[in-house]
């Protein structure tokens, strides 16, 4: 059981996250059709969590209120949580918002693709749903950076190719498998490490922009996701500021 | 204007393409473009509390509304652009610069959730009852249209505005407070919004544009959120405020309407913040358009 929750939290907490980071963005997009279609994505991320959270509390045959959601969402301790780097990070500049949305929805695709005939057949069902909103938010990713990298040397290029060198050792936070991962494979829950999509994410990035990182680039990390980075506390803070009001209170 | 106003006054609907005098132009065009822009700056106000929100599932739906009045922006600059008067990127770079107007509510800076829910709930209904007043008997087609759209979803922003403030008057003395001190802060510009008493000879009323006078829409909102407000235990924030046993209705005494004419001057309590932040942002991704605007390669490498 500690297995499978810590599994389905390693996923929860960094849809939750890259749900938040995506939704700063509302108002303040280059244009406004791009404002409208980030919010939708961040949207989806947070649904995405919220429906990975119910299974947690399911677990534990908890029934999934708002306020049980909102209990694992927002009221653990920084080691409990077990999101990526790649997710607690914030930025204020468009091109790394844009690339990590692509790299995000990449690496977000195989993963859900690992679990899609999951011997845990509720999380199956979480899969395919999401899986087809996915395709929605590659195409959108695509459609955008087919442009935006249509020009070699331009300055939406250089824009881009630098905050994907930023974004890039991060990525070994996103591909960190948990700890018991092992189990989760054997009992099939997942049909592969979350560390095995190393090679087809560095490869599909490579494809997208044009780089040539290698397998030495975005290594997957070997600590279970036990700690958080240093964008984690004060994200928190922020996502907590009306809950630490009154942490009994209903909103 | 004559014979325009003869068919405007029989019910006449006047279409983008349609010839149309000039002035009845410039004034249909300002008062949706300044509908768009206060879409747009009503979405930056609220922004500021979305990352905060208090709960996972809220939060989708406080982002979901928000995204609705970014929508409706989206929509009434195209309105607007169909006019001829100015594109849509004239509009922003007037919005930003400081040259183009927005309601008055949206030159005052949310400071705490208890005012992001005060908006949802006192000023969405302000603005929803100018809408349906404008909705009604709305002479210029395309505003119409687009118009129905908006109300149905800013009948469920004010909903959301509603339980929200349900479950804060129902809360703890934390709450309580909380949107209290919004109420202090919000109650007189949501009243502001409706504008001062209407001109006798106003050309929007004339031109079947509005279909109802301020002053009118004004006391009707008034006469609803008076007593509910007061339902709930809280307070209103007019001192002259009397209850006219006679008439059955509430008077809030005399509304200064300084704070609203230093809102139209951009000289609003915000006004300085949210305007150069929104041109900020749109300068800071100015590279994104401008490569999106540019030709294909294939295709400069010809001319």
């Amino acid at each position: 059981m500690t297995a499978l929750r810590n599994y389905l939290l390693t996923f929860a907490d960094d849809e939750h996250l890259m749900g938040q980071q995506h939704v700063e963005w509302i108002g303040v997009a280059p244009f406004l059709e791009e404002d409208l279609a980030f919010s939708s994505i961040g949207q989806d991320e947070l649904g995405h969590a919220v429906m990975l959270y119910e299974l947690v509390l399911g677990l534990d045959d908890i029934e999934p209120t708002d306020t049980a959601i909102d209990a694992l969402a927002y009221r653990r301790s920084g080691d409990e949580y077990r999101s990526s780097a790649f997710v607690e990070y914030g930025t204020t500049d468009w091109a790394e918002a844009l690339v990590r949305h692509w790299i995000y929805d990449m690496v977000e695709q195989l993963r859900w693709n690992l679990v899609t005939a999951s011997s845990f057949t509720a999380l199956a069902v979480v899969a395919s749903r999401a899986e087809r909103e996915e395709t929605f938010h590659r195409r959108h990713a695509d459609a955008l950076l087919d442009k935006l990298l249509a020009t070699p040397g331009s300055d939406a290029c250089a824009r881009l190719l630098e905050a994907l060198d930023a974004l890039v050792p991060m990525l070994s936070t996103l591909l960190e498998p948990p700890a018991e991962e092992s189990q989760i494979l054997s009992e099939g829950v997942a049909s592969a490490s979350l560390a095995s999509l190393h090679l087809p994410a560095i490869t599909a990035i490579n494809e997208r922009f044009g780089t040539n990182y290698g397998t030495s680039d975005g290594v997957p990390g070997t600590a279970h996701r036990q700690t958080r980075s240093a964008a984690f506390d004060p994200l928190m803070t922020r996502m907590c500021e009306v809950l630490d009001l009154d942490p009994e209170a209903s909103w | 204007m004559e014979e325009f106003e003869a068919f405007l006054n029989d019910g006449g609907i006047v279409e983008a393409p349609d010839d149309m005098p000039d002035e009845y132009r410039d004034a249909v065009f300002t008062f949706i473009e300044m509908h768009a822009n206060s879409e747009l700056m009503g979405g930056l106000t609220e922004r500021d509390w979305i990352p905060k929100t208090p709960g996972l599932r809220h939060k989708m739906s406080v982002v979901a509304k928000t995204q609705d009045e970014i929508g409706h922006g989206h929509l009434l600059y195209m309105v607007a652009a169909d006019m001829g008067v100015k594109t849509r990127t004239e509009m922003l770079e007037d919005l930003f610069d400081g040259k183009s107007r927005f309601h008055n509510v949206f030159h005052y800076q949310a400071k705490t959730w208890g005012d992001q829910v005060a908006i949802a709930f006192l000023v969405d209904a302000a603005a929803l009852a100018s809408q349906q007043a404008v909705f009604k008997n709305c002479s210029y087609g395309p505003y119409r249209r687009i118009l129905k759209r908006i109300i149905s979803e800013e009948g469920f922003h004010m909903r959301l505005g509603e339980d929200r403030m349900m479950r804060i008057a129902n809360g703890s003395q934390v709450q309580r407070d909380l949107f209290q001190d919004a109420i202090n802060r919000w109650f007189w510009p949501s009243l502001q919004l409706f504008g001062p008493d209407s001109k006798p000879n106003d050309k929007l009323l004339r031109w079947h544009i509005k279909s109802e006078r301020n002053e009118v829409l004004r006391d009707a909102w008034v006469q609803k959120f008076v007593p509910l407000l007061q339902s709930y235990g809280f307070t209103i924030p007019a001192p002259d405020m009397k209850f006219d046993e006679t008439t059955n209705r509430w008077d809030v005494g005399p509304i200064d309407w300084e704070p609203l004419k230093a809102t139209l001057a951009q000289g609003g309590p915000d006004s300085a913040r949210r305007i150069s932040e929104a041109l900020s942002n749109w300068q800071q991704t100015a590279w994104v358009r401008e490569a999106l605007d540019a030709p294909a390669p294939e295709i400069a490498a010809m001319t």
